[in-house]
Formats: structure tokens, C-alpha cells, sequence
């Protein structure tokens, strides 16, 4: 059976003025996720990701089209979803600072129907696996936004539920309990769990998705394997060089097909371009220019990221 | 359900330690008995000792519930967590019912405060009281009343866009025709056909009563009334939190952002 299966799912929002276009968050969005599946969704912010993960969880009807988790379906059959849905957003808001950690995961356990010795030990166990064992008893706002992170992550697991929803669930994380949360989805997933992972970070969608889906505009771009959709965007190649001088550089950008140069901590550079010609054309600029240390490797999730959403720069919708 | 309700009591009862101002109306009980006390004296009789009591006591009750719910939800929905009660399979009218009750009976504290205060100040000991039983089980039936009429307001003040001025507007109109005041054999007939609709008419009515020495008539009508009441502002509360959490979601404003 599917976990997750919408079909031409659409969620509008009117205009502020009566005359106003109203605001397509969301436009005829088909999806199927397999269960057991880690399902990665990604795009800029404003892209309708979180709009999504929303409408999975109950908290938001659809305009049009149909959602289904494990066949129950979200509008007709709310309380059966969220019996089997379990939920993380990001940022700090969401849990009652006035209380610890204890006391908040304790509430939503029972909001659950845990209770007794089984609560306090899926609540002690919970504290334990997202390391807040030792600040269990202190109130939650007086902890770190990372710490606040891994309560989120603690109680989107209290009740043990078929489908995770992580909704940027290491936004504020440090980089080790980064590397920690990636380890529990792994473990997760393990356990037969599907889970859904809205996120900006290529390199954790790399590392833990088997499919990802690229949203923009409320609109499903692709849907593949993480090792697949690279085939999407063949005309994305990329070449890496070290050791390129500062003009250089500057000259690169100046080639035409060239669609950025980034630059690493290390001093390399990344020159993403548009065709087989122009990373030819690049190769030529570079050698020319005496750089010898050159490797042309296949484009990364990042990179198909960025060419298959448009570039927005800052601008949010 | 009851072990919901159980963990909104111990919610609420967390959350309202960790906020002193909570028990503000505690500070206030005490002094709102020697204001009516002195003033009872200062016109020379002592008619209004038992109303000393049942006064500040119900007053503090319905302050507490009425803050509590003018507060619950919009307060959770500011700080994220209504999103994830919506999202937890668990009712938000129960949960919220919970959060009342255990406001109401730290509300219970104000009688204590008042009826020490009234003993204090008569000077003669402690204050009697003829019919402790009656006493109990109107204090109990009162403080389940109030969360029930408080699980009532609460999504009303998210459905009404101007509910905090209801909310400031709704205590003192409240006091005076639930018989806080004055009894209502001082109203005309017609507005106590509205007044009993009120609970806290009958509360105050059976309070008073079981404060005073003569026998309490129809005591077990009068706790069902305050019951039903009661039962009546959760229900009704119940339908109005399905509207409000049915209208958050079509119009995508579970979230305050």
C-alpha cells in the first residue's frame, strides 16, 4: 500500500482585496510515496513544501483534490490520519516553554493515549535517543534552539507513528546533532517507517532520501530516485578546479553558458554550466589560464536543485 | 478521554505555577471580603456576612476561568501548539475542559481566603457554617460549571473579532444578574427569567443557603441545576470549537504567523 497518495491536490488562498487573485500554495500536485519509503522535498521557501506537509497532518483542508494516508483520506477521515501521522516542525514555536522537556512530551504522549509506565518510559526513552536526557527537567525556554530541535523531533516520535512528516528538522541543529538526526532517520527507516522530509539541505536529502520531489510554485517539478534525477538536467554539468587565480575567476563568470561559479572555504572553485560545449568552452578558459588541477564530476543534488528551480534570488512568493 | 483530561488538568496546573499572576485573583479575594465586610458595617448591619463569602468566592472563580479562557487558544495558537493539538487524535474541547477545571479549582483557594477573612474580621471565631455538605458539593458543582461555561467562551473569543472587549465587558453584567451582588428577589420578575439561565445565580443561591442556619430546600434540584448548566456551556462549546477549528483550517489560520 502507498503511505502517501494526493492527486491533483490544490490549496488556494484568497486575495486580500476582494478583486485580488487569490494564492495557489499549492497547484494539482500529484504524489505517491511508497511505505517504508524516506521521500525528500525540496524547494525554495514559499514553494509549498510546508503547505504539503500541513494538509498531510490535518491541520489544513485542501481547496480541491484528495490526500490519503494509508488509504484513510485527510478531510473525510482527519482522526484516523493523525493516529498514524506524526509531525515535526521547525523553529522554536510549538511547545510550552513555561514547562521542561519532560512535562511537554509527557502532555502530548497522553494526547496520544499513552499513559502509566508505558509513557514514562517511551518519554524517558524519547529524552535518551534525542540527548536531552540531561536537560529533561529544565524549562524549554531556557534551551537552545537546537535542543528545542530535538524536542520537536522527540515528540513527532512519542506515539511510534507509520508516517513522519519532518518538516525542516535541522533548521538550528549544530552539524554533530546533524549528523545525529540523519542517523535516527536511518534508523527509522530501519524500523519500516516512511518518512517525509521537507528540507533545503541537498546534502541531507542526498544522504537519506530514496526519492526526492522538487516543488516550485505549488507545482511538482520532478519526482525521482537521488540518483536517477540527475539524468533530469543533463544539460547541468559541472567542472571543479583548484588553485585558479582571483582574475580568472572573474573571467569565467564572463563565459557564456557559465551558470555560477562558487567558491569553497578550501580556495576551489565549482563552475556549473549549461551544455557539454560550454564545459568544454571552461576546460579550454581554465587550461589557457594555466590551472592544471581540473575534474569535471556529475552534477550533485545542489546542482540539479538549482537548475531545476528557477533563480529567485531572495525573493519569496 | 479521562487520560486526556487528566494530562490537561496537570498542563494547565504546570503551566499556571510557572505563571504567579495566575493566582493574582488570590491577592484580591481577601480584600474584596473586607471591602464588602466593612461597608456591610459602616451601614450599620450585618446582612451581607454570608454574601462576603459567596461573593469573592464566585467572583474569583469566574475571573480565572474567564482568563484562562480568553487566553487558552489564542495563546497556543501564538506559540505553535494549537497547531499540534489539532494534529494529535485527541479532543481540543476536552483538552480544554481539563485546563478549566484545574483553573476552577485553584479557584476554590478564594473561599478559603474569604471565609478566613470574614472569621477574622467578625471578631467571634470562625465563621459557621450550618451545612458543609451542601457547601462541598456547590463548591464542586460550581468549579465544574465555570470550566463548562469557560469551555463555551473560549471559541468564542476566536470566532468573534472582538473578543477581548466581550471578555472585559462580560464580568461585572455577570455578577449582578448571577445574584453575586445583590439576591434576585431585588430584580424584577422578568430578568430573573434570564438570570436563571446563568449559573452562577444558582450557585450563589445554594451558597448563601448553606452559610445560613434555616434547613436548604431542594438542595440536590438546585446542585443538578448548576450541573446542567454547566454541562449545557460544554456542549455548546464543543460545537463551537468543531466551527472554529473546521473555519482555522479551510481558511489556513491555525497558525499565527
Amino acid at each position: 500500500m502507498s503511505a502517501v497518495v494526493t492527486e491533483a491536490l490544490t490549496r488556494s488562498y484568497p486575495g486580500k482585496r476582494s478583486d485580488a487573485t487569490p494564492f495557489v500554495a499549492l497547484n494539482h500536485v500529484d504524489l505517491r510515496i511508497e511505505e517504508g519509503e524516506v521521500h525528500g522535498l525540496l524547494g525554495p521557501n514559499g514553494a509549498g513544501k510546508t503547505t504539503l506537509c500541513r494538509i498531510l497532518s490535518t491541520v489544513l483542508c485542501p481547496t480541491s483534490g484528495t490526500a490519503r494516508v494509508f488509504g484513510h483520506d485527510v478531510d473525510i477521515a482527519p482522526n484516523e490520519v493523525r493516529r498514524i501521522v506524526g509531525v515535526v516542525f521547525g523553529g522554536e514555536r510549538g511547545l510550552y516553554g513555561r514547562l521542561s522537556s519532560r512535562q511537554n512530551l509527557r502532555f502530548w504522549a497522553a494526547l496520544y493515549g499513552l499513559h502509566g509506565s508505558a509513557l514514562r518510559a517511551r518519554v524517558d526513552e524519547l529524552l535518551e535517543r534525542t540527548g536531552l536526557a540531561d536537560r529533561a527537567n529544565d524549562r524549554v525556554d531556557t534551551m537552545s534552539r537546537g535542543m528545542k530541535q530535538r524536542l520537536h523531533i522527540a515528540r513527532g516520535l512519542v506515539a511510534d507513528p507509520p508516517l513522519l512528516i519532518f518538516d525542516e528538522p535541522t533548521a538550528g541543529l549544530d552539524p554533530i546533532s546533524a549528523r545525529d538526526f540523519r542517523a535516527l532517520v536511518t534508523d527509522l527507516r530501519g524500523n519500516g517507517h516512511t518518512i517525509i522530509l521537507a528540507t533545503h539541505d541537498m546534502t541531507e536529502a542526498e544522504a537519506l532520501c530514496d526519492r526526492v520531489t522538487f516543488i516550485d510554485h505549488g507545482r511538482v517539478i520532478a519526482t525521482e530516485n537521488t540518483i536517477g534525477i540527475r539524468n533530469l538536467v543533463a544539460r547541468v554539468d559541472a567542472v571543479e578546479a583548484r588553485q585558479v587565480p582571483p582574475d580568472t575567476v572573474v573571467g569565467l563568470r564572463g563565459v557564456p553558458g557559465v551558470r555560477a561559479v562558487e567558491q569553497a572555504a578550501d580556495g576551489s572553485i565549482r563552475v556549473l554550466t549549461d551544455s557539454e560545449a560550454t564545459t568544454r568552452a571552461v576546460l579550454t578558459f581554465l587550461l589557457e589560464a594555466g590551472v592544471s588541477q581540473l575534474n569535471t564530476p556529475g552534477p550533485t543534488l545542489a546542482d540539479v536543485y538549482l537548475s531545476l528551480i528557477e533563480d529567485r534570488g531572495m525573493a519569496v512568493r | 478521554m479521562t487520560r486526556q483530561f487528566w494530562a490537561a488538568i496537570t498542563l494547565q496546573l504546570r503551566l499556571s505555577a510557572a505563571t504567579p499572576d495566575s493566582y493574582l485573583v488570590c491577592v484580591t479575594t481577601p480584600l474584596l471580603t473586607t471591602f464588602i465586610v466593612t461597608v456591610d458595617r459602616w451601614a450599620g448591619h450585618q446582612t451581607q456576612i454570608g454574601n462576603a463569602v459567596v461573593a469573592p468566592t464566585l467572583i474569583a472563580l469566574w475571573m480565572l476561568a474567564l482568563s484562562v479562557a480568553g487566553n487558552a487558544i489564542t495563546e497556543d495558537r501564538l506559540i505553535g501548539t494549537l497547531e499540534a493539538q489539532l494534529g494529535a487524535p485527541a479532543s481540543l474541547a476536552v483538552t480544554l475542559f481539563g485546563r478549566m477545571c484545574s483553573v476552577s479549582l485553584i479557584g476554590l483557594i478564594a473561599f478559603a481566603e474569604a471565609w478566613t477573612a470574614v472569621s477574622l474580621l467578625g471578631g467571634t471565631g470562625w465563621m459557621p457554617v450550618p451545612h458543609p455538605v451542601v457547601l462541598i458539593c456547590c463548591l464542586v458543582t460550581s468549579s465544574l460549571a465555570a470550566a463548562g461555561t469557560a469551555t463555551l467562551l473560549s471559541p468564542l473569543y476566536v470566532l468573534l473579532p472582538s473578543a477581548r472587549v466581550l471578555q472585559n465587558t462580560l464580568s461585572y453584567p455577570l455578577y449582578l444578574l448571577g445574584g453575586l451582588a445583590v439576591p434576585l428577589t431585588m430584580f424584577p420578575w422578568w430578568l430573573r427569567t434570564v438570570t436563571d439561565l446563568i449559573f452562577l445565580t444558582w450557585s450563589a443561591d445554594l451558597m448563601r443557603a448553606s452559610l445560613a442556619p434555616a434547613a436548604v430546600t431542594d438542595a440536590p434540584w438546585r446542585l443538578l441545576a448548576i450541573v446542567a448548566l454547566g454541562a449545557a456551556g460544554f456542549l455548546i462549546g464543543t460545537v463551537l470549537m468543531r466551527r472554529m477549528i473546521g473555519r482555522a483550517c479551510r481558511e489556513g489560520t491555525v497558525v499565527l504567523t
